[in-house]
């Protein structure tokens, strides 16, 4: 693409999703995570930190912010006068929202970040010069920047462990950003599969790492358009809708429990992620 | 007298003398000599001219080695093709396979040193000649749907489009530069995506919706450019 090219289309690679006259058809991935489910015991992290080939940092680098995992769990304390043992926590797993109109697209100096025709905010290194900018801009603090060069100078995959990576997602080098993807290249697999068999991905035939090892299942993922995936009938059932900043839910059904929401929604990120709230007292 | 100006005054001299230099010389054509892949030396000089070049019009028995080719369809060994995202390198058992009982070539030398590799129970070390980056996702079985399944178009023409033309070849060489900008010079023009009778072809509306508007011309044949959002090919 020349510059000129993208000066043209400046418009195009601005595009905030969702808009009228392009719907998003056939696929439009999105997630729900049930925190009421969720155990904060990390396998989901892990999982993520094998598919993606995500280097370990180390405690040194952890405390100095240059942690590198797309998929944390963060605990959050109640303040309800109860000491330490008895204090329980709750947990969130938090990893890139793939925000419809996410803030980070529309700052890159160089549109290395921007949204694909299903919905992922797409990430692509080799454009990336690494200003950090998107970064900055994130409402999450889920973009995650590589200060060093892991797999050469830091050797953070030694020679035997080279084999254990996985071959469908770059190994990224030093300099450029990097953040959750959706598992795309688990995606893209899954959609060509069903091209080549004339029809849309089917409900189940594609999962992320995260929600393949979730114990519990608290995360499900899907395509939000087809109306037959767990996540869409979770959306609709908690009444989220994807393109309103804020949800007004008829709460006149006494028997639904109403406890879906999209974080820091009021800034009108339009999040793809729907979390479901506690409802058991926290953890003890 | 100005001395502290002589470093400034260099330095947008150096910048107009580059940016003419870069506004005069736009990027060069995309097929030249240099989209030629280097000369790949392959264990066994593999002769693609003889398996998959046309006959010999004049030679209905294609007893001439040097005048025609068998016409073997590109798939019947690089089956892979059709069926996944690599187009493979065919086992050693498919060269034997027909090899074992073709006795007029069996002393020739290539072919005695294919059946040292096959006495020897290993495979033949062949070097890859078309090499994508790491980061780059590539799907050979699309490309072969669409082209050779949807449109019905010749197997050899689908891969020559970026392989060159194979038959005339006998090690294949690299003949495209299998660069991002010349992909995108195909993804960018306009395909029919209608097949015959008004047919969606398979799973494409998808592809519009980031799109600019669908161009149809006086025959009134919708068509729309190939994929482009950048995930699409990159890892």
């Amino acid at each position: 693409m020349s510059v000129s090219n993208l000066l043209e289309n400046w418009s195009q690679v601005r595009h905030a999703h969702p808009v009228d006259d392009k719907p998003h058809d056939p696929y439009k991935w999105a997630m729900a995570i049930d925190l009421d489910a969720c155990t904060g015991c990390n396998a989901c992290s892990v999982a993520c930190f094998a598919e993606n080939n995500i280097p370990v940092v180390g405690k040194e680098r952890f405390q100095h912010g240059q942690q590198m995992h797309w998929m944390r769990v963060e605990r959050y304390w109640d303040e309800d006068g109860r000491e330490f043992p008895d204090q329980g926590f709750q947990f969130l797993p938090m990893m890139c929202q793939h925000c419809e109109a996410a803030p980070c697209e529309t700052v890159c100096p160089v549109a290395a970040t921007n949204h694909t025709a299903d919905g992922l905010n797409s990430q692509i290194y080799n454009r990336c010069i690494g200003s950090r900018y998107c970064s900055a801009n994130c409402p999450f603090k889920v973009r995650y920047f590589n200060w060093y060069d892991y797999p050469t100078d830091e050797m953070v995959w030694p020679a035997e462990m080279t084999q254990q990576m996985n071959p469908d997602v770059s190994v990224r080098s030093k300099g450029v950003m990097e953040k959750c993807t959706f598992c795309v290249q688990r995606l893209s697999a899954a959609k060509v599969t069903a091209k080549g068999e004339g029809r849309i991905v089917r409900e189940g035939e594609v999962q992320t790492a995260c929600q393949q090892a979730c114990p519990t299942g608290a995360i499900s993922f899907g395509n939000l358009v087809n109306p037959e995936s767990r996540v869409h009938k979770q959306w609709e059932a908690q009444q989220v809708d994807l393109v309103k900043d804020k949800q007004e839910k008829d709460e006149s059904d006494e028997k639904a429990v109403l406890r879906g929401y999209r974080i820091l929604e009021e800034l009108r990120a339009y999040p793809s992620v729907m979390y479901l709230e506690r409802v058991r007292e926290s953890a003890v | 007298m100005y001395r502290f100006l002589r470093f400034p005054i260099l330095l947008v001299g150096l910048f107009l003398a580059v940016s003419s230099f870069a506004a005069n010389n736009p990027q060069p054509a995309l097929t030249t000599e240099d989209a030629l892949g280097p000369q790949v030396v392959q264990p066994i000089e593999f002769p693609h001219n003889r398996h998959a070049g046309l006959r010999n019009p004049a030679d209905p028995t294609n007893s001439d080695p040097l005048k025609g080719g068998m016409e073997i369809n590109c798939q019947y060994c690089h089956t892979y093709a059709r069926r996944s995202a690599v187009a493979g390198i065919p086992p050693l058992q498919k060269c034997i396979g027909c090899h074992q009982s073709i006795e007029s070539v069996r002393n020739k030398p290539r072919i005695v040193e294919l059946f040292k590799y096959w006495d020897a129970k290993k495979a033949v070390p062949w070097k890859k000649v078309h090499d994508l980056p790491d980061f780059v996702r590539f799907n050979h079985e699309r490309h072969i749907k669409r082209f050779v399944e949807q449109q019905d178009r010749p197997v050899q023409e689908a891969c020559g489009y970026c392989h060159g033309d194979v038959k005339e070849m006998t090690v294949a060489r690299r003949q495209k530069p299998l660069s991002m900008g010349w992909c995108a010079t195909c993804h960018e023009k306009d395909h029919p995506v209608v097949a015959e009778g008004g047919t969606p072809i398979a799973g494409q509306a998808y592809w519009y919706s980031f799109q600019k508007p669908v161009a149809q011309d006086k025959s009134a044949v919708v068509k729309a450019k190939g994929p482009n959002d950048c995930w699409q090919c990159h890892k």
